[in-house]
């Protein structure tokens, strides 16, 4: 980057999918720390291939490609390594316990409950079931975006999300947690 | 096409409540000013790899130097500056080693920092057995330092924490890592 101009032109470029791109890679990492380097990691990419975003028609699905790649080269070197950071006494933040972030406050007590056995139930599965159905069930991703972001043919990612679900619907059942509507 | 079968309507009933529980399930907003910092960082990087192809211009170096006072502005311990109360978690089979490893990332070396592993009743560092609590002191260099640590679960554990903490002149950062054991 050379010039304010230019500045401004890469940040028109990719700050529309900022957030959901950084979405992607919450889902996907499961944490903020992780996430945010694992976005990082991508904006570094991206710096690189201007000319190539520039010229596309969805810049968004590039981005998200290259993310899931990234994700799943991380993966494969870290294996189930994760940690976070926090900082002392700070535990009880604007998250609710138990869960990864900040809930409505709409929501009643039996609802939180039961999102925070959710949350533990999607602890249990594996990647490959948890991604798809948080990318479909929580994010809104189509079975075809799925497919062109993982590049996993849309037959297993129907699947997986109907396995996942499954398995899920059964681990808040032994949990005692009936998803209330 | 055929109705869907009492059992079949039961399944989509569970499905439509579980996809509700999954669309309010929350997550955590980035850092603040996050988007702003990782376009500033991922300029510079960019940049400095193509230092040998592009000269830097007034603009690339303005960027350069925020970086280096961000740097020596910020935290001597580098972390996400707010709260994640999610805590990950390993599965351990039981009798079995487990390594985890641990990340410190530090701005600059530090000398004289103290670790302190605790560790749940059934769970032990391998080598240390029977110790709730080991500590020894230990240098950073700047960057991110891996310490890696071999769990041992000698009973089964469910959702009990291994907290790591590094101390040094007052501050402290801790690392918790939830451990199952079965």
């Amino acid at each position: 980057m050379h010039t304010r101009d230019e500045q401004l032109a890469v940040e028109r470029l990719l700050r529309p999918h900022f957030d959901r791109l950084y979405r992607l890679a919450y889902r996907l990492t499961g944490n903020r720390h992780d996430a945010e380097d694992l976005f990082q990691d991508v904006l570094v990419r991206a710096f690189d291939k201007l000319d190539v975003i520039a010229s596309l028609d969805d810049p968004g699905s590039w981005l998200g490609r290259v993310m899931y790649n990234r994700f799943v080269d991380g993966t494969r070197q870290r294996a189930r390594r994760r940690l976070v950071v926090v900082a002392d006494g700070e535990m009880s933040g604007d998250g609710v316990e138990g869960l990864p972030g900040p809930v409505s406050a709409e929501l009643d007590a039996s609802r939180v409950e039961s999102l925070r056995s959710l949350h533990t139930a999607l602890g249990k599965l594996s990647d490959e079931h948890r991604i798809v159905v948080l990318l479909h069930d929580t994010e809104g991703y189509k079975i075809k975006e799925i497919e062109e972001l993982t590049g996993i043919p849309a037959g297993t990612v129907k699947s997986r999300l109907h396995r996942a679900r499954a398995r899920l619907r059964e681990l808040l059942e032994k949990d005692g947690t009936e998803p209330a509507p | 096409m055929t109705n869907p079968t009492d059992n079949e309507r039961e399944l989509m009933a569970e499905d439509a409540e579980l996809v509700l529980l999954l669309k309010d399930y929350p997550m955590q907003e980035a850092s603040a000013n996050f988007y702003d910092k990782a376009l500033l960082s991922a300029a510079s990087t960019s940049a400095r790899r193509q230092r040998n192809r592009w000269l830097m211009t007034g603009f690339g170096g303005a960027i350069a130097a925020g970086i280096v006072a961000w740097l020596i502005g910020g935290v001597m311990l580098t972390a996400p500056d707010a709260v994640s109360p999610e805590i990950p978690g390993v599965a351990i089979a039981l009798e079995d080693t487990h390594q985890v490893d641990f990340v410190f990332a530090s701005a600059k070396p530090l000398d004289n920092a103290t670790l302190t592993i605790e560790l749940p009743d059934g769970v032990e560092l391998q080598g240390f057995p029977g110790q709730r609590e080991v500590s020894w002191e230990t240098s950073l260099d700047a960057g991110k330092n891996h310490l890696p640590l071999t769990l041992i679960a000698t009973r089964a554990v469910d959702d009990e924490v291994v907290v790591a903490r590094l101390e040094h002149n007052n501050r402290s950062k801790t690392f918790r890592l939830r451990v199952d054991a079965s």
